[in-house]
């Protein structure tokens, strides 16, 4: 039995050397439809990482009195309900942004990082832990998927949050705006992450 | 209320509104599975299978009962024990009478209980107001646009790995999603073949 | 046997928990959703009826101006908004719904026309689920401005309020650019928008001359 990580080694370990996206590829489902529009994937993210870090801390907390049989019924009853709320909020207060997520937001609850962590880690560890592992595998995930935003918007739109940055005469790369641009910015930048970082990829080769 | 009718609706899902290459889901076992073409056959009927049924059963409970009670902000939660009720039914029934596909499958069919395309595929009936027999196309169509997908791109990754020499860092999650790109790419030449009336 | 009755138990100490803290939260912010889609439909009511609001106004100014400018009435099952002057005197405008079948889902847009119901004057879609870049064009200006100034009159047999052609010069005066490359919305739009115009001058507006 390894020693147990620190908070500080949980946090790095699940922002980069376990970047649930780039190594594993894990869980775009539900936010890579959404990094057309910068604004969009932050909501969509935010309500991410609420989803992943009380889902892990609830998991945690109930670990001792779960029943191993039905432990997947109970994590996802949590996670759904954690999902739910997170939509009535941002109905509430961003009525547009809301319209646009669309029904990614439900989908959050099949979003395998989600149930992965509850899973792998929460399950098995004490809450604080447990809640600083969801806090590093979502802002690690959520910070590729700005990325690929950042990427995505000022080509497929001109803007950036809203706001123009191209210059006037830029024609927008309409393809960026739909699928295909969004599965070739991530595929390039796995590619990109993979080949300069090799390290860390071959330790996770091991790994899995 | 759509003017769509349930047979241009079941083209359009395969191809133009293809579930996973228009609409991101169903990408995670997509990803890992796309290995052999024969147990990727056999996940992606049962998928097609799964995702008619539960996009029925899904419309039957939001409108009969969720949306009668005023209960539709539970809609996440019922639809995702329908379908995880229904996939384990689907796994018992394999088990019985197909063992040879269950040994094939393994852990790959309980997890098509959380695959984003089916609950996605519920999700997106309710926010469109298909009727139930739209509902049954959509779903229907859906399953076997992803299972199109899933054997095409899975088929051409593993040409690909066997026959080219891949520049590093290339191999594995990063081939996949630029295949799956051009692949996105190629399906979106089909929106211009839908034509109403 | 105990161990099955404690899993129950705990499922439904859970659910019950769970479907608690869910339940207070919808309700907690319930009139808030309320207020928003109120909100939303009011803003759009305003645009169309040429009632100007500047762009970052708040809810509260929303609601405020509607009540002032707007009355809504009920004809024959169907609202109908009618838009004031300044002074609260005169009729400037009649707004009311239209909406129909579209190519992916339902689609909603509010048409406003002018006080003696001869022309169109303006129309708006707030909701649909065309696709982005195709259909979801229904929303743009350079559309939507066609319809302003639109003669509005009974039509008889086939004939049709306005038609939606493909994009191009040489045009008839109640022909429309269509949105090139999404045939399916505009014909769509085509169909449920002449089918409300023409239900609303054969009906509504009857009874509304008639007082």
């Amino acid at each position: 039995m390894p020693k147990p990580l620190s908070g500080s080694q949980i946090f790095l370990q699940g922002l980069w050397n376990d970047n649930p996206v780039l190594r594993q590829i894990l869980g775009i489902c539900s936010t890579l439809a959404v990094t057309n529009l910068l604004v969009n994937t932050l909501v969509m993210n935010a309500g991410l990482i609420f989803t992943v870090c009380m889902s892990n801390l609830t998991v945690s907390i109930l670990r001792n009195y779960t029943p191993m049989r039905i432990r997947m019924m109970a994590q996802t009853l949590i996670i759904a309900s954690y999902v739910i709320i997170v939509d009535i909020v941002i109905g509430a207060y961003l009525p547009d942004i809301s319209e646009a997520l669309g029904p990614y937001v439900g989908l959050i609850i099949t979003n395998c990082i989600v149930m992965g962590r509850c899973e792998a880690f929460a399950r098995n560890n004490r809450p604080w832990p447990s809640f600083v592992d969801g806090l590093a595998m979502s802002l690690g995930y959520a910070a590729v998927l700005l990325i690929i935003a950042v990427i995505r918007e000022p080509l497929g739109f001109g803007t950036l949050f809203g706001y123009r940055i191209m210059p006037e005469g830029f024609t927008p790369w309409t393809i960026m705006i739909m699928a295909p641009g969004a599965f070739f910015t991530l595929g390039l930048f796995a590619w990109f992450v993979r080949a300069k970082f090799p390290q860390t990829a071959e330790e996770k080769k091991q790994g899995h | 209320m759509v003017q769509v009718d349930a047979g241009t609706l079941l083209f359009a899902a395969i191809f133009t509104n293809n579930i996973l290459l228009t609409n991101f889901l169903g990408l995670c076992p997509f990803l890992a599975i796309s290995r052999e073409i024969r147990s990727a056959l056999g996940l992606g009927v049962a998928v097609v299978f799964v995702m008619t049924c539960t996009a029925v059963l899904n419309y039957l409970a939001y409108y009969y009962v969720l949306l009668p009670l005023n209960l539709d902000h539970f809609r996440y939660i019922v639809f995702i024990i329908i379908i995880a009720a229904f996939v384990q039914l689907v796994e018992m029934m394999v088990e019985r009478f197909f063992p040879a596909l269950y040994y094939i499958l393994g852990i790959f069919l309980p997890l098509i209980t959380v695959n984003c395309a089916i609950l996605g595929a519920s999700l997106f009936l309710i926010i469109r107001e298909y009727t139930l027999v739209q509902s049954l196309a959509y779903g229907a169509g859906s399953g076997i646009g992803w299972m199109v997908a899933i054997i095409a791109v899975g088929a051409i990754r593993e040409k690909v790995q066997k026959s080219a020499k891949l520049p590093k860092g290339l191999e594995g999650p990063a081939l996949t999603l630029i295949i799956t790109g051009i692949m996105a790419l190629a399906f979106t030449a089909f929106s211009g073949m839908i034509q109403i009336q | 046997m105990k161990k099955r009755l404690y899993s129950m138990v705990f499922m439904f100490v859970l659910t019950f928990f769970f479907a608690a803290v869910v339940s207070a939260v919808k309700v907690h912010n319930e009139e808030r959703i309320q207020t928003n889609q109120q909100v939303k439909l009011q803003r759009i009511i305003l645009a169309v009826l040429g009632i100007p609001l500047h762009e970052r106004a708040t809810n509260r100014e929303v609601l405020e101006t509607f009540e002032r400018r707007v009355k809504p009435i009920e004809v024959k099952q169907q609202t109908l908004y009618v838009g004031y002057a300044e002074n609260g005197k005169q009729i400037t405008a009649y707004a009311f719904a239209v909406g129909g079948a579209g190519f992916w889902g339902p689609v909603y847009g509010m048409v406003s026309v002018d006080p003696e119901a001869s022309r169109i004057l303006g129309i708006a879609f707030y909701r649909h689920s065309e696709t982005p870049g195709l259909g979801a064009r229904i929303t743009e200006p350079w559309f939507t401005k066609q319809f302003a100034g639109l003669p509005l009159f009974p039509v008889e047999g086939d004939k049709k309020i306005f038609y939606l052609k493909p994009a191009g010069p040489g045009k008839g005066p109640n022909e429309l650019d269509a949105i090139t490359g999404a045939t399916g919305t505009s014909r769509a739009v085509e169909t449920f928008v002449n089918r409300d115009l023409d239900r609303f001058l054969r009906e509504t507006w009857k009874l509304v001359k008639k007082g």
